[in-house]
């Protein structure tokens, strides 16, 4: 028997134990772990049935329709491998494994597209906007003008020796992608550019 | 006759706007009654702020109103002073100024605001923090305490703090520190000059950062301190001898960077000296200093 045949039995048959079987399980450690999930599955379906179970009248009438219907048949002897999964989710229980598979899968492809990605943005602290350096220094000039018209010279001298330093500072980060004290200058540029702005903004002029 | 008429008359009139001037000035007076770590703020668009420790648990403000285009708001709130400078319609620069006096318990909060008057704190050991586009920032003789200083182009000048938590942010002001010492002194800058005089502590973090500001840091012979130093365009100097360091994350370009120890490994403070294009010079303090 092989692993597609054992699928197979597992599917086909409802309950299941045959020689052939436990001796592919013995000797394939890819089947062998494919069980044991299942089982965890199961139990942990168990688990969840108990918590939020209907009670045993329901059951049973579903079973009465279910047998009516021919849907179900009677348990065969002998110790099945997967005791109730197949009775439980019928063709569709190796839907749940093959998600799981199918998801791992993707995830690990996923991860190997994005990390090269990852890397590169780590490297590379830029800011999204195209010109950060000029974004909103009108608003802030019209602000000064408005409110403190005999500081206006100086803060104009002001900014544009802050967006002076940030356009420097973010060379030295786009030479040097990995130099903390790089991106640290960088940052420290943009808080004295907000400084500037508080300023600008924390005015009581009439 | 007619001549020292005119003169009389010239006399009376200066007389008269002396006077005017003097009745225009006013002064104020408040007392607040406190707890221990008080809050106190002053907010003064035009005007001088100088803060002193008090005897007692009671807040005392002085103000000296330059016109009556201007009053002073004052409130209370539990433990928490807030004054502030409300100018009315028509003032300015000149009219609207304010200038305080206040006293507070040594272990009080303090937050001072002033567009171009000039800031001093003095003998606390409550936080300080002080911000002012244009004002000049004097604090000295502070302990235990953080110290947040924010200007534009006001020059910062902070002597002898002691055990401080330091932050210092200044556009374009020069930035002197003097007898400065405690778990973190920083002092951000992007153009203005940097001058640390002092001995680095027995250990902290200290950094002193300017975009293109030159930083002058004197420290004594026994000063123990890992100084790291880099300026990307302009020259570092150095006139201590320093055991160099080996390893570093940027390279130790001759003339644009050094990092070594001073004094003691085992006790001594972290330095770090930035500067995108000013002058780094670490220099040594003669006696007379």
């Amino acid at each position: 028997m092989n692993c597609v045949e054992l699928e197979q039995s597992l599917a086909e048959v409802e309950s299941v134990g045959s020689v052939e079987q436990r001796a592919h399980l013995r000797a394939c450690p890819s089947c062998s772990a494919l069980v044991t999930e299942l089982n965890q599955i199961i139990a942990a379906a168990r688990q969840l049935q108990g918590a939020h179970e209907p009670s045993p009248r329901v059951w049973n009438s579903i079973e009465i329709i279910l047998r009516q219907e021919g849907l179900i048949r009677p348990q065969r002897a002998g110790r099945p491998i997967v005791p109730s999964f197949s009775t439980r989710w019928g063709a569709a229980r190796w839907l749940v494994p093959a998600a799981a598979m199918l998801l791992l899968a993707l995830g690990i492809y996923v991860r190997r597209e994005s990390l090269p990605n990852q890397l590169a943005e780590h490297a590379a602290v830029t800011v999204p906007v195209a010109n950060p350096s000029d974004l909103n220094d009108d608003d802030l000039m019209q602000e000064v003008a408005a409110n403190s018209p005999a500081m206006k010279t100086q803060f104009e001298e002001n900014l544009r020796q802050v967006n002076e330093s940030i356009h420097d500072a973010q060379g030295m980060v786009d030479e040097s992608p990995n130099d903390e004290e790089a991106r640290r200058s960088l940052m420290d540029a943009y808080q004295q550019k907000s400084m500037l702005f508080e300023m600008a903004m924390d005015r009581s002029l009439p | 006759m007619a001549a020292v008429n005119k003169r009389a008359a010239k006399l009376v009139a200066i007389g008269v706007i002396v006077a005017g001037t003097l009745v225009a000035e006013s002064r104020k007076e408040y007392h607040f009654a406190v707890g221990p770590r008080a809050g106190v703020s002053v907010m003064n668009p035009y005007g001088s702020i100088s803060v002193r420790p008090s005897l007692n648990n009671t807040v005392v403000v002085n103000a000296i109103l330059h016109s009556d285009k201007v009053e002073v708001d004052n409130n209370q709130n539990g433990n928490r002073v807030d004054i502030q400078s409300h100018l009315l319609a028509g003032a300015d620069s000149d009219s609207g100024r304010v200038d305080y006096e206040v006293l507070v318990p040594p272990d009080a909060s303090v937050t001072l605001h002033s567009d171009t008057g000039s800031l001093r704190a003095e003998k606390l050991h409550g936080d300080v923090s002080l911000e002012g586009p244009g004002a000049e920032v004097n604090v000295r003789d502070i302990s235990d305490a953080h110290v947040h200083v924010k200007t534009m182009n006001g020059a910062v000048n902070l002597d002898n703090i002691q055990n401080g938590h330091v932050e210092v942010d200044s556009l374009s002001g020069e930035v002197t520190l003097k007898g400065v010492n405690g778990p973190l002194v920083q002092v951000v800058s992007t153009s203005g000059r940097i001058n640390y005089i002092g001995d680095f502590g027995k250990s902290g973090e200290y950094r002193l950062t300017s975009h293109s500001g030159d930083i002058d840091a004197t420290i004594p012979e026994w000063t123990s301190a890992d100084v790291t130093a880099r300026s990307v365009r302009g020259e570092v100097h150095d006139d201590i001898p320093l055991q160099p360091k080996t390893h570093t994350y940027f390279a130790l370009d001759k003339g644009r960077a050094f990092a070594g120890t001073v004094g003691r490994v085992a006790v001594s403070s972290t330095v770090v000296l930035r500067t995108f294009s000013g002058k780094i010079h670490l220099r040594k303090r003669s006696e007379k200093q």
